[in-house]
């Protein structure tokens, strides 16, 4: 037995329109706003906004420059790139925005709108297909990974929103080599990119090494070559001199300044990978131990990167992406499609190149041998990918037929299954909760927090020894390493300032106050030990001495 | 006619070549024969999975339940779980189940074990058939073509390594083909056309109760059931979608025989969705024990609550899984059966003109690959090959079958073809007639032993063997090599009729 339910094809054919009627491109925002305050919501309510240890510091960073016993610009540091600490300034004015670490998700939150945005348009400005590019936004938008970042104060989303919306202009001058405007914008994003993370100093070369490109395709120019055309190629030169020049003064300018601003402010231009600080330093523990597997090994690094993606991503988006770029490789039509392809593939050689050379390390559960100390860090650096995912995806669903997008988009749900039933994780928040990227949670933090009363506390932040917005310490009662002269006046005289001494084995409070006979006399007469642990001792000034 | 002889040919044939390879002893193997004597490599209860699914058949017939007596959990171990008090094999029961009534009828002959492994040579016979009528229905090969993919699938692969013993892989590997092909047939809607779409919700149910991932593994048949059960037509004017009510009825099978999975699970582990292979281990059940009643028995807890099937499978095993299941030196596929890079060019040769039925095959095989990709232990324990992969090579051996259509007039290709299958063949017989104790390289290393087939090759030259019948009846005629060198040369022989005689047969075909 048989039910039969038939349609007019002309029926069809309305129905199709008032399909394609429906304004998407005006959901973009508000659908954003939507996901990103219920991801914050969930993140919040599950005290989940401040699990990585750096999430902390960038919110120190941004509360110093305003709030701290020497407050100023200068407490920007040398290490981190300032946009968006910069960005953070007026919400960690509020210390509950500070303290629940909201400033941060608000800049991230605020990043993350204007990137699903841009992942919309540029896709558009490409295809002119309004559904794909709902489809690119969604896997974006939807990431998450991306979502969870979004509710943050790390400094992924605003390298994302800006990379994107460089992106977006730097595309409109791939496409019209004469639109110096746009040109001009990607410069300035670039720039603002460039401030925000080193991921940003690749984009803007990359950007500048494809406005020569350009003018020099490689058929062309060897053609011209052979036949020594002289004429065309210096014709070209000018041109692309004057667009580099003009793209580099502003873009570059960005590097200029931070270089400038670390030979100034900290005695050396390369203070960012020189320093004991820096990612590089950091490193050589894990060379030493011989947990560096992407150190000078092309494919190691490539294999990290490229399952940090596919982590991400999540294995089904990653997928369709790797099938969606193969297919846009042999898409003929676009002739700009490798200037595209380059600049999407900026963050992997980016990340690629920083593990090559030891400056970074990644380490994911699904290739790190189990023999490490650790297997989850740094997996975060995996969703500067997601926008390049979400592109060639959204390429592949505007390629296929009907079946073909119903494929696409059931993998594209199902990848939302696999989340819950535990089979994918969402792994930047697995990497703050438990990887070696997370905040610890000491027991001393839980005592001071209790019994802290008032007083300056001398502590090593870059130690992390305890949570300062935790810890429920005002700004402005914390003497650390970037409070000149008082950091260096009290691990000499302890006394002087502090009320607090808060130190972890092998800290530089530690190493000045305990192992120095002479300090530990100091420390010892002005101060009592209030709390002990194997790895932390807390100190409380004696009332009745003077 | 000369079809039906050749067709009866080579199914007694394969008939001859799969009792050649069973494995096995005289008696009825009681339980406590098994610990430390049946279960050393080349016996007949070398690996757990086919110990603990025998041993089940054991409880059914003699204890008429389905957890296991103390003595027989011990047997069973370590693949064996604890629960309220009671132990199980982790395996689901179907194979269990399916052998009940062939152990009954062996043990009267004392031949219950041998008997109870030849259930999955009849199911392995089958696949041979379904493969047959797919290739000869569904894609309209030559005769040659369609009997060699399921030869090379039965003959050419690891598959014929466990047509000879207790694992639920041939009778996945004819659940997944017969049901294609029955869906097939559902869709040209003939008369009593309706049983066909039973067949296919039947087969669903009871492919879950074989091997829980079937459920999984199932899905791009079942789709394209449900494609079938809702047409769509397209006309000039307008298009229309049909319901046949009779996909949609016959589910009715498939929701009793789930209710009855979940009864059996409701009974027994205490919830209808709760699985064998979810509850806790013998061996932290003994842990437990050392650790004293009252802390013992909150550990138990904590662990029955913690324990959870879907975590066997995760993203993080993606990476590496690929690489064990296709070209490892220890499991890979295409070092194994290389005759199954042919299976690889059919596809490619099809990938221009997909139709429904192709995808469902496709699917199902990127589904198998995906989920046994994700799979924590893509060895399969000790094991012969990547014998997750059994299903998928049935499957892929069409492909095999569609390339021989479109190359095999070639002399270039039968002779590749003839080379690949000498080589996939070899390798398969090895491991028939010897052990599927072959440990992952990653233990073998630690272990100093060998890791793939030149760990059979070993046993080849030395002579052990766990064939029944040579054992019993041959041994003291031939050495093993020998009878290696006959079977292995009758499916050779089989496969050069196959490809340089039959087409001359035939030549009037297209």
């Amino acid at each position: 037995m048989k039910l039969n339910f038939s349609i007019s094809k002309h029926k069809l054919s309305l129905w199709k329109e008032k399909l394609e009627a429906i304004p998407l491109d005006k959901l973009i925002v508000p659908l954003a706003i939507l996901f990103a305050v219920i991801a914050t919501y969930l993140s919040y309510t599950n005290d989940r906004i401040i699990t990585y240890g750096d999430a902390e510091s960038h919110l120190n960073i941004a509360k110093r420059i305003i709030h701290s016993i020497t407050s100023g610009f200068a407490q920007m540091g040398g290490i981190w790139l300032p946009i968006p600490h910069l960005m953070m300034v007026p919400f960690v004015y509020f210390d509950t925005l500070w303290r629940t670490g909201l400033a941060g998700s608000i800049v991230s939150g605020f990043s993350y709108v204007i990137s699903s945005i841009f992942v919309y348009r540029t896709f558009y400005y490409l295809t002119k297909h309004k559904l794909s590019s709902f489809i690119a936004f969604m896997v974006f938008a939807l990431n998450l990974n991306v979502l969870y970042m979004q509710s943050t104060p790390m400094t992924e989303l605003p390298l994302i929103m800006f990379f994107m919306v460089s992106s977006y202009f730097f595309i409109k001058f791939i496409k019209n080599p004469q639109d110096a405007i746009s040109l001009i914008f990607a410069a300035l994003f670039g720039f603002l990119a460039s401030l925000s993370r080193y991921d940003g100093w690749f984009l803007v070369i990359f950007e500048a090494m494809i406005v020569v490109l350009i003018h020099f395709p490689l058929k062309a120019t060897i053609e011209a070559l052979k036949k020594k055309n002289l004429k065309w190629l210096f014709k070209n030169f000018q041109t692309a001199e004057g667009q580099v020049v003009m793209f580099a003064t502003l873009a570059f300018f960005g590097i200029l300044l931070w270089l400038i601003w670390g030979y100034l402010i900290l005695g050396d231009p390369f203070y960012f990978t020189n320093s004991s600080f820096s990612a590089k330093s950091q490193q050589q523990s894990w060379l030493a131990r011989g947990e560096l597997p992407a150190y000078k090994h092309i494919l190691m690094a490539l294999g990290y990167y490229a399952v940090t993606v596919l982590s991400n991503a999540g294995i089904l988006p990653f997928l369709i992406a790797l099938l969606g770029f193969i297919t846009y490789a042999f898409h003929k039509a676009d002739k700009h499609r490798f200037y595209i392809m380059i600049m999407f593939s900026v963050p992997f050689v980016f990340n690629v190149y920083t593990m090559f050379v030891g400056q970074s390390v990644i380490f994911i559960p699904h290739i790190t041998p189990t023999t490490f100390e650790w297997t989850l860090f740094n997996v975060r650096y995996g969703i500067m990918m997601i926008p390049t995912v979400a592109f060639f995806v959204a390429f592949l669903f505007m390629n296929s037929k009907v079946t073909g997008r119903v494929v696409i988009v059931t993998l594209l749900l199902f990848q939302l299954f696999l989340y819950t039933v535990g089979y994918s994780r969402i792994i930047t928040l697995a990497d703050g909760s438990v990887g070696l990227s997370r905040a610890k949670r000491p027991d001393a933090e839980f005592w001071i927090k209790e019994h802290y009363d008032y007083g300056i506390v001398l502590l090593d932040d870059y130690a992390r020894t305890v949570s300062i917005v935790r810890s429920g310490f005002k700004m402005q009662d914390i003497i650390y390493i970037g409070n000149k002269p008082y950091w260096e006046e009290s691990l000499v005289q302890p006394d002087k300032y502090a009320r607090w001494i808060i130190m972890q084995k092998n800290d530089t409070v530690w190493r000045n106050l305990l192992d120095n006979p002479k300090t530990q006399g100091r420390l010892y007469k002005y101060f009592e030990k209030a709390y002990t642990s194997p790895e932390i001792l807390i100190f409380k000034r004696k009332e009745n001495v003077k | 006619m000369k079809t039906k002889l050749l067709f009866i040919l080579i199914l007694v044939v394969s008939a001859v070549l799969y009792l050649a390879t069973l494995r096995g002893i005289p008696g009825n193997a009681p339980g406590y024969l098994i610990k430390n004597n049946l279960d050393q490599a080349s016996k007949p209860f070398e690996l757990s999975p086919e110990r603990g699914r025998y041993i089940l058949v054991l409880s059914l017939a003699n204890n008429h339940r389905f957890s296991l007596s103390k003595e027989l959990a011990e047997a069973a171990f370590p693949d064996v779980g604890y629960i309220d008090g009671r132990f199980y094999v982790y395996f689901a029961p179907g194979i269990s189940l399916l052998a009940l009534p062939f152990y009954l009828i062996g043990s009267l002959f004392n031949l219950g074990q041998v008997a109870t492994y030849a259930v999955i040579s009849v199911f392995a016979l089958l696949n041979i058939v379904v493969l047959f009528r797919i290739c000869r229905d569904m894609f309209k090969l030559s005769v040659g073509p369609s009997f060699l993919a399921p030869l090379i699938f039965a003959f050419g692969s690891i598959a014929l390594s466990y047509s000879n013993t207790l694992y639920q892989h041939h009778v996945t590997a004819f659940f997944i083909t017969s049901s294609l092909y029955a869906v097939w047939r559902y869709r040209k809607e003939e008369k009593f056309s309706w049983l066909w779409a039973l067949y296919v919700w039947v087969s669903y149910g009871l492919a879950i109760g074989i091997d829980y991932p079937n459920g999984v593994l199932m899905l791009p048949v079942m789709i394209y059931l449900a494609f079938s059960t809702f047409p769509l037509k397209q006309t000039e004017k307008k298009l229309t979608i049909s319901i046949r009510l009779s996909g949609i009825i016959t589910a009715i099978a498939f929701v009793l025989i789930t209710a009855l999975h979940g009864y059996y699970n409701y009974v027994n582990f205490g919830s209808p969705t709760k699985l064998s292979g979810s509850i806790i281990g013998y061996k932290q059940f003994l842990q437990t024990k050392e650790e004293g009643t009252r802390k013992g028995e909150q550990l138990l807890k904590k662990l029955q609550s913690e324990k959870n099937v879907s975590g066997f499978f995760q993203e993080e095993n993606i990476p590496f899984s690929p690489y064990t299941l296709l070209i490892s030196a220890d499991r890979g596929i295409f070092l194994y059966a290389p005759i199954y890079i042919l299976a690889v060019l059919g596809i490619f040769s099809v990938l221009k003109r997909l139709n429904s039925e192709l995808n469902a095959i496709l699917g199902t095989i990127g589904v198998h690959f995906f989920l046994y990709s994700s799979w924590g232990d893509p060895w399969g324990g000790w094991a012969f090959g990547p014998r997750y992969m059994i299903p998928s090579l049935a499957v892929l051996s069409i492909f095999i079958g569609i390339w021989l259509q479109k190359y095999g007039k070639h002399l270039w290709a039968k002779l590749l073809t003839l080379i690949l299958f000498t080589y996939s063949s070899a390798i398969a017989f090895m491991g028939a007639v010897t052990t599927n104790a072959v440990p992952p390289k990653v233990e073998a290393d630690f272990l100093k032993m060998k890791y793939n087939f030149l760990h059979n090759y070993d046993f080849l030259m030395s002579g052990k063997s766990s064939s029944f019948v040579f054992n019993e009846y041959f041994s003291q005629i031939m050495s093993l090599q020998q009878y290696y060198t006959i079977l292995f040369v009758t499916a050779v022989v089989t496969c050069y009729i196959l490809l340089f005689i039959v087409p001359m047969l035939y030549k009037d075909e297209t």
